[in-house]
């Protein structure tokens, strides 16, 4: 019997041993890269992806536990060129610096908007509280969450993630 | 279920039910549990190798249920902290114990991490569970190969670690009743690092809005969380006046000795307990 995981709406079959974190699964058996692995330690939320929906930090999830989940990285918020509500906000806030946080960021964004679509600043700076941001100071990450809240956010964020 | 190892890597074993899980424990010497794994991920980092076999616990939905009765709630151990927090939230008597599972590491960990996972292990001083459910007089059911067994937790914390692997937290129990309780609890900073210190206070007061009952409990200052007796006597009779406990806390704060850490060190730890009684008592008279 193998391991298989849904990842990104396709099913997988995992190679790696079920302790294998499942941020190193996605990045060297999938290629997808876009999850950050940084902390190694669930401080610093760079490597949050969706487990059925719900943001988990993947460097302290052990593959063999999402068995026949759902799993959500960043690359699966953009549909071919069109990117999400939520990724479009960033771009025009100017947001992004160095980017590293960025995929952990969309991913928490993502999956707590879908929960709570009218969140208050406070309640979107609450949510931040996981994923460290070196650069940006912020701001500019809540003006864009800001910006893209109530029903289109929602909507967009709830189809970028199921 | 099992998910398959390469050889010699460990395994995940994946059972369905709590005798399920027993079972395999009993059979599989060398096997450990593992709830959420925020913990036992970070092994490696602790120095620490993993056994060869984990026998997960996650698929036991029977773990998960949390029922909130008149007299007790049963918080079946495999609840996440996020999952607590929401059950307990209508709770006037119970803002401490949600605050703890509310306020504890990050979002995204406290999705996952449970309360087994929080109060099972022996090494970890920091577990905001322990103080909260310590002044809340919990309980805990065991459940082993020989059946099921109940223990209060201040026997739980000092069996637990030499409780035979095979012995599984199944429920915690909290009396509820007419009192107030606060969690206060001291991070260095505000993302997800553990508290160097932290005080859980319950009390009830009486028509004349003195304190007719009152449990404190110190957690991360000592290696294992225990209730302030002297503190809690000093505080009875008395009203709900933050600065006055203060006091009374500074008064009684040789009681401890704070273990060294590398996020503080063990003075740091006893010198900022009056300043966290003081919030406690606070957050008590700003609820009632
Ligand atoms: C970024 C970060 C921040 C954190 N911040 C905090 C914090 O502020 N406060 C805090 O208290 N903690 C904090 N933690 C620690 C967190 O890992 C634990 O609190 C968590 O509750 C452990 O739960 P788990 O389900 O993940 O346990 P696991 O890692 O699965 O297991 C932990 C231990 O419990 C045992 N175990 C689990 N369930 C049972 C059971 N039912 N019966 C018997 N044994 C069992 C396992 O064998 C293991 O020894 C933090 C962790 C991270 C990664
Ligand atoms: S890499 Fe996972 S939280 Fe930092
Ligand atoms: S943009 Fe560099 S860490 Fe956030």
């Amino acid at each position: 019997m193998s391991l298989r995981v849904v990842v990104n709406h396709e099913e997988r079959t995992v190679a790696s041993a079920p302790l294998t974190p499942l941020s190193t699964v996605l990045r060297e058996e999938f290629a997808l890269t876009g999850t950050k692995e940084v902390c190694g330690e669930g401080f610093c939320g760079a490597c949050t992806v969706l487990v059925d929906g719900a943001p988990a930090v993947s460097c302290l999830v052990p593959v063999g536990l999402v068995e026949g989940r759902r799993v959500e990285t960043v690359e699966s918020l953009a549909v071919g060129e069109d990117l999400s509500a939520l990724q479009a906000a960033m771009i025009e806030t100017d947001a992004v610096q160095c980017g590293m946080c960025f995929p952990g960021i969309l991913m928490t964004l993502t999956g707590f908007f879908s929960e709570r679509p009218d969140a208050d600043e406070e309640e979107i700076r609450s949510a931040l509280a996981g994923n460290i941001c070196r650069c940006t100071g912020y701001e500019a990450i809540v003006e864009a969450a800001l910006s893209i809240r109530g029903a289109g956010a929602a909507a967009s964020a709830v189809e970028a993630a199921s | 279920m099992s998910a398959p190892a390469p050889d010699g890597a460990p395994r995940l074993l994946l059972p369905t039910s709590l005798p399920e899980a027993v079972a395999l424990l009993a059979e599989t010497p060398e096997a450990r549990p593992m709830a959420g794994a925020t913990w036992l991920m970070r092994a490696p980092l602790r120095g620490e190798t993993h056994p060869r076999t984990y026998v997960a616990l996650g698929r036991i939905a029977d773990l998960k249920t949390i029922e909130i009765g008149d007299a007790e709630i049963r918080i079946g151990a495999g609840a996440t902290h996020a999952e607590l927090a929401a059950a307990l939230a209508p709770l006037p008597e119970c803002r401490g114990l949600a605050d703890a599972a509310g306020r504890s590491a990050n979002r995204a960990v406290r999705a996952v991490a449970t309360v087994g996972g929080n109060i099972a292990s022996a090494g970890f001083a920091a577990a905001d569970l322990v103080p909260a459910l310590l002044a809340a007089d919990a309980e805990i059911e065991l459940e082993g190969p020989d059946g099921a067994r109940r223990i209060g937790f201040e026997a739980f914390l000092t069996d637990r670690a030499a409780l035979a692997p095979s012995t599984l937290i199944a429920r915690v129990v909290v009396p509820r009743g007419t009192w107030r309780s606060a969690h206060a609890r001291l991070p260095l900073r505000v993302a997800g690092d553990y508290p160097v210190a932290i005080v859980d206070l319950l009390a009830a007061t009486d028509a004349g809005g003195l304190i007719s009952r009152a449990a404190v409990a110190v957690g991360s200052v000592e290696p294992v969380a225990r209730r302030w007796t002297s503190l809690e006597a000093a505080l009875v009779g008395t009203p709900l006046d933050a600065d006055a406990a203060a006091e009374m806390a500074k008064a009684a704060a040789g009681d401890f000795e704070g273990r060294d850490g590398a996020d503080a060190p063990g003075r740091y730890r006893v010198q900022v307990l009056p300043a966290l009684v003081q919030r406690a008592v606070a957050a008590l008279a700003a609820q009632s």
